[in-house]
């Protein structure tokens, strides 16, 4: 019962009922409240009407003539129905079913409702008082409990409503537990399932597209998300293990080498500074990959400020056109202003890498085109197009991931982190990085919507922007990253 | 130059220590935030490496910002394991003015603490500056090499400007792309060098003597002197 009563399904049809109760009471108050005026209106009419006949026969027949009346009416009717008394100007009974004046009902004609004793039987009645000419007093009155059926038979009738409205917010209750239970069982189970370690479940969901399907859905593009992540730190540990242990193994080589056959002093030196080296490719693996961490947790949004992704770009390509001139390879740059908000140290680092990476794979005498476009949808699209022997389609979707490289990369230099980078950079930025096909080489698009965030604080980072905007505008210096 | 190091890490501590006297330095060193506070309030130096972590209750950044609000101005070189760019500002806004990521080379120390000094010494306000017949007008944004006259991109003119500034000192690749390009990251290519050789090709002509050297495992030096 206490599993039925914390159920979300039982809550509702609950609150469902309540709300009918709710309904059904400001429906019926007003209408007794019409109904008692209705009845309470037509027994003074008829209070009256009795009246009016009494007084016709007194004044017909005087005081002797009405007391026999009235000892005729009262023998004649069914006991209790009508109250009727005649007094003289004392208040001495002269004729009625009532032994002595109420002492309650005042000398002033009126309307009056009273307990009264009617054989034993005790009651509430209601009295018109009427003074007729010579002091003689006419009390007329009426049974009030003679209408009490019909109130009876109105909350009988109020009674069942509420029985129909709970027993059917009730039913309605259980068939909504029922329905909803046996689908978020089924959601429980996967999940469970998942849980357990096996991530080939999905939640079942519908075409329909109610609100449960909806849900469900988004859980599992987050599940497939988080099997994604799953399998890319299988991969990084994977590839750590590689790519770390390589210098390491040279490294550590290196040293016991050292130690065990002590060479001349001139020999030991070109060693050590080998081992220098070595140690510093892995201190810039662990950097590269501290730097990754830090821009996928969305730290660096602190630093967004708004910047204009051309400058950062032809900067970009500045720094490294003597790099290209060595090689023979024509950069270039073309394109307008494109205002945005972001981080100019991510993004020019970004812009760098894709840079970096297409003089890398470009042959000399090649041609490698830097270009930074304001689209019509306030996106930002910084393209670099190289001339090389591009990357295969089937590789597309899996250079972005950490330390993947590809066959035609191996024995180039590098860790295989910089698209990394600039993925995780674009994603920072509310955009991605989109890999197509140049005919021949590669095409890197780094698409960036400045407008959408990460949907986790989107709003809050985009209030924070126009308070950046004041101090930081001119200002590239460092201490205007933090600003935001 | 009389250095102080605040450093809890005794073999990081050994190593610059010695590397500062290998290099004719002075050192003192306290490996705790409240002795490296009482030194660098009671003594003159000409520099301080500061460790941002510190064992006690006084860390690294706390001892510069009262350093400051005393009126010390002795130049402070943060030294750390964090490597946020968040956290280089942070240090930097604290008072430090400038921030070196552990682990590092002592060639990289050096160069900044002998950066770090003479920026205090040499005045900011220069129109020319002048390297043995190597001449810079700041104003025109001219430079020659004794009479004969050197046609220099806007960026080699910041790079050169760079390097007559800090004529004399070793300067590094990191130091090259922080203050030239404003690059506060590792771009893992020898950018800078082709930069240089560039750069080095417009300065020293063939019938001239070289003035601009490559400092092995360190990075360059611009230098009159033989």
């Amino acid at each position: 019962m206490s599993r039925l009563v914390r159920s979300s399904a039982f809550t509702l049809a609950f609150s469902y009922v309540a709300f009918g109760f709710a309904a059904l009471i400001l429906f019926a108050a007003p209408l007794w409240y019409a109904w008692q005026v209705t009845i309470q209106d037509s027994r003074t009419e008829l209070l009256r009407v009795d009246t009016q006949r009494l007084s016709e026969v007194f004044a017909r027949e005087g005081a002797v003539g009405l007391a026999a009346f009235i000892n005729t009416r009262v023998g004649m009717q069914i006991p209790g129905e009508r109250i009727l008394l005649l007094t003289d100007p004392h208040l001495q009974p002269v004729a009625g079913n009532l032994p002595e004046w109420p002492r309650v009902i005042p000398m002033q004609p009126g309307t009056y409702t009273l307990p009264v004793n009617l054989g034993g039987r005790h009651t509430k009645a209601m009295f018109v008082h009427t003074v007729l000419p010579g002091g003689y007093n006419l009390l007329v009155g009426r049974d009030q409990t003679l209408f009490a059926p019909l109130t009876t038979r109105f909350w009988y009738g109020l009674a069942a409503a509420v029985a129909v409205l709970s027993i059917a917010g009730l039913l309605g209750g259980l068939m909504i537990r029922r329905a909803l239970l046996l689908r978020v069982d089924n959601i429980r189970q996967t999940v469970l399932a998942i849980v357990q370690g096996d991530w080939s479940h999905r939640l079942p969901t519908k075409p329909s597209s109610d609100e449960l399907d909806t849900l469900s859905r988004m859980i599992n593009g987050m599940l497939d998300q988080i099997e994604q992540l799953l399998h890319g730190v299988r991969d990084v540990s994977n590839s750590i293990a590689h790519d770390l242990r390589t210098p390491l193994a040279e490294l550590r080589s290196r040293l016991e080498e050292l130690s065990l056959t002590r060479p001349a002093r001139e020999e030991t030196f070109a060693e050590i500074d080998a081992a220098v080296v070595d140690v510093d490719s892995v201190i810039c693996i662990f950097n590269a990959l501290l730097r990754l961490a830090e821009i996928d947790t969305g730290m660096r949004r602190s630093g967004f400020v708004p910047i204009n992704a051309a400058e950062i770009a032809q900067q970009a390509v500045d720094f490294y056109l003597p790099a290209a001139e060595l090689k023979g390879i024509n950069l270039s740059y073309h394109g307008g202003p494109a205002a945005m908000s972001g981080d100019p140290v991510l993004l020019a680092q970004a812009i760098g890498n894709l840079i970096d990476n297409a003089l890398k794979y470009t042959r000399d005498g090649g041609q490698v085109e830097v270009e930074v476009q304001a689209l019509a949808d306030a996106r930002v699209r910084i393209t670099v197009a190289d001339d090389g022997p591009g990357i295969p389609d089937s590789e597309k979707p899996k250079v972005p991931t950490r330390f993947y490289r590809g066959d035609t990369s191996r024995g180039t230099p590098g860790v295989g982190l910089g698209l990394s980078l600039v993925a995780s950079v674009a994603k920072v930025h509310g955009g991605a990085l989109e890999l197509t096909d140049n005919h021949p080489g590669l095409r890197a698009h780094m698409l960036i919507a400045p407008g959408t965030v990460w949907a986790s604080d989107a709003g809050e980072s985009q209030r924070e922007l126009p308070a950046a905007t004041k101090t930081t505008a001119q200002q590239p210096s460092p201490e205007s990253v933090e600003a935001g | 130059m009389k250095v102080l190091l605040v450093e809890d890490n005794e073999r990081v501590t050994r190593f610059v220590v010695k590397g500062l006297q290998e290099a004719g330095h002075i050192a003192d060193h306290a490996d705790n935030g409240r002795d490296g506070m009482f030194l660098a309030a009671s003594e003159r130096y000409d520099v301080i490496v500061m460790d941002r972590m510190l064992p006690g209750e006084i860390d690294g950044l706390a001892i510069i910002e009262a350093l400051r609000k005393h009126g010390n101005r002795t130049p402070i070189l943060i030294l750390s394991a964090l490597s946020d760019v968040d956290e280089r500002i942070r240090g930097l806004k604290s008072g430090g003015d400038d921030y070196l990521t552990k682990p590092f080379a002592f060639g990289e120390l050096l160069a900044r603490l002998d950066a770090l000094c003479r920026r205090i010494q040499g005045g900011a306000t220069q129109t020319s500056l002048r390297v043995g017949d190597l001449h810079m007008d700041l104003l025109s944004r001219k430079a020659a090499r004794g009479a004969r006259a050197i046609a220099l991109q806007p960026q080699e003119f910041k790079l050169l400007e760079y390097l007559m500034r800090h004529a004399g000192q070793v300067v590094t690749r990191t130091m090259l792309l922080e203050n030239v390009w404003d690059y506060h990251f590792d771009p893992q290519t020898n950018v800078v060098d082709v930069h240089i050789s560039k750069l080095r090709q417009k300065i020293e002509s063939e019938s001239e003597r070289p003035i601009l050297r490559t400092v092995r495992n360190a990075g360059y030096m611009l230098t009159a002197d033989e």
